[in-house]
């Protein structure tokens, strides 16, 4: 446990003392800030003029679904493709320089070495999250509105983000070449979101069931909504835990592997 | 200190080591020679854990490498044959990670990470990034990056590889100085770097150990081979000449001034060729004696060659 913590202070300094976490800050905050403004503009535009009112919907008419929840999926793509970004060089650059060899060769657990690079990236990611929630918090001068389902949906953003950083780790596991590992991190992070979508191809029963749970988009609307569901938790859980422990195998392997 | 018995590696279809047994006592300097492709990096790599054997077993300070390998890693200091770097941090940053990583005490960090600046002469450049400095300096790190945790068992391979003459003669001083401290295994291609600093040597080739034993006792293996190179200014049939006196081996004509002389051990002998070649009137320029040494006994088991 206490080299997990090294081994996350020193991936955490690493993160912060490069210029890479600023660089991905700003590019995304930029972004951010353009289209939350335009939606945040044409909301107040819609509240302001009851004749624009009629013929949208009440979810329309509604901040959290007109604003944040945009905002939030923006985030969300976002991270598709920033996740792999930190994470690419988490392991493969220790291949890739042969500190791995110095890992390998200290009083170590490969699961100490997984944990600690994974928790180092979720606390980058959550800085990222926490950026994004600026927005609403900024909002809050302006309009009154309920805090709970935004922190809820903003929550659900995390698990996301949870279970990127766990795929793409495992993915940096893979590989020495970070460029690898980013283009296969990116796949990981797109088709899980296709993987659910495959529910459509089947008209009812078993089959159409298995697909719904395992669809991310079902645990996701869920959260969006503002509801926590166990079985949401539990799918979460499992995805981050199934591919820490597939990256932890991988690590562990070199010990053996020919 | 070090146990090895009947240990094997393969890789894939290769057999890089095969049946390897030895012993090393505590405060051995032990060096490991062998040609390229040996299979000493393999051996050490099995030693210090990073790597499982295919079959047999290895233990530091009686834990078993595979079955208690925390145990181990604890109590050896690794430099792998590319110094593992993090080139984005400082030496000293680097040192002292290197210090937790190996559960060193918190209190004895700093002293530690001081000692081995020290003793690898690093403290000038403590405050550097790690990927400016030179190939020697990053070679020193990685040394002070096995030493900072005082362990029992220092494992070295190739350390002098990359470094200019004198920082090569600082770190055998420095393995000469660490002697008694640490156990210490190295690995080389380098001969006169194992006798200065070695008092065991333990020669593998094709996965197998060729010999084991300590150096003295290894240069005699060669024994009855004292060669002297006898260089003249003039020919005048010395060939001849020194094929009669007693205890010539054999002649080996080297050019028709230059020749190696192969004689009985006997040291008196070699005033006696020099005072035949003098008599000869060929004009003494050069009388070199050379014993049987570690190379040649190195050469023989290895290639099979005969000096």
């Amino acid at each position: 446990m206490k080299s997990t913590f090294v081994i996350y202070k020193k991936e955490l300094a690493g993160f912060f003392v490069s210029p890479l976490f600023y660089f991905i800050a700003f590019l995304m905050t930029t972004l951010l800030s353009v289209m939350f403004s335009l939606s945040l503009d044409k909301f107040s535009y819609l509240a302001a003029n009851p004749m624009m009112q009629m013929g949208t919907s009440t979810q329309q008419q509604n901040i959290h679904y007109a604003v944040f929840l945009p905002h939030l999926s923006l985030v969300n793509l976002l991270l598709i493709f920033l996740v792999p970004a930190f994470s690419m060089r988490l392991l493969a650059e220790e291949k890739k320089m042969r500190t791995f060899d110095l890992l390998l060769t200290c009083p170590v657990r490969s699961s100490d070495i997984v944990l600690g690079k994974f928790l180092a990236l979720l606390t980058t990611l959550s800085g990222l999250i926490l950026l994004a929630l600026i927005y609403p918090l900024v909002t809050r001068r302006i309009v009154e509105f309920p805090w709970a389902p935004t922190l809820i949906a903003a929550f659900g953003i995390f698990l996301v983000a949870a279970v990127y950083a766990a795929m793409n780790l495992f993915a940096s596991s893979l590989t020495d070449n970070s460029l690898i590992a980013f283009v296969v991190s990116v796949a990981f992070n797109l088709a899980i979101w296709f993987l659910g979508a495959l529910s459509d191809s089947f008209d009812g029963g078993v089959s159409k069931k298995i697909f719904e749970h395992i669809s991310m988009n079902t645990h996701l609307a869920s959260l969006i909504e503002g509801t926590l569901r166990t079985n949401g938790m539990i799918f979460f859980a499992s995805l981050i835990f199934i591919f820490c422990f597939l990256a932890e195998r991988v690590v562990e392997s070199a010990r053996w592997r020919d | 200190m070090i146990e090895v018995h009947q240990l094997c590696k393969n890789y894939g279809d290769r057999q890089a080591i095969k049946d390897l047994s030895f012993k090393i006592e505590k405060g051995d300097v032990v060096g490991f020679l062998g040609p390229n492709g040996a299979g000493k990096s393999t051996t050490m790599k099995i030693i210090t854990g990073f790597m499982a054997p295919s079959s047999g077993e290895a233990k530091v300070c009686g834990f078993d490498v595979f079955e208690n390998p925390l145990e181990v890693k604890k109590r050896i200091g690794y430099l792998p044959e590319t110094p593992p770097l993090y080139t984005d941090m400082k030496v000293i940053d680097y040192l002292r990670y290197v210090a937790k990583l190996k559960h060193v005490d918190a209190k004895k960090i700093n002293s530690l990470v001081e000692r081995a600046l020290n003793k690898t002469q690093l403290l000038t450049v403590k405050d550097r990034l790690i990927q400016n400095l030179s190939k020697g300096f990053k070679q020193r790190v990685g040394i002070a990056q096995a030493l900072v945790s005082d362990p029992e068992v220092l494992v070295l391979d190739e350390p002098t590889v990359g470094l200019d003459p004198k920082q090569v003669a600082e770190i055998r001083d420095l393995i000469k100085e660490l002697q008694g401290e640490h156990t210490i295994i190295l690995s080389t291609h380098i001969l006169p770097e194992v006798q200065a600093t070695c008092n065991k040597v333990i020669i593998i080739h094709q996965g197998k150990i060729v010999a084991q034993d300590k150096i003295e006792h290894l240069e005699k293996m060669n024994q009855g081979s004292l060669f002297v190179h006898v260089k003249t200014r003039a020919a005048r049939g010395l060939k001849e000449i020194l094929q009669k006196v007693d205890g010539v081996v054999a002649i080996e004509k080297i050019s028709d001034l230059h020749f190696k002389i192969q004689l009985l051990e006997q040291d008196e002998l070699i005033e006696k060729i020099a005072g035949e070649v003098i008599r000869s009137g060929a004009g003494l320029m050069e009388l070199v004696p050379s014993r049987a040494n570690l190379e040649d006994v190195f050469l023989k088991l290895t290639y099979g060659k005969k000096t």
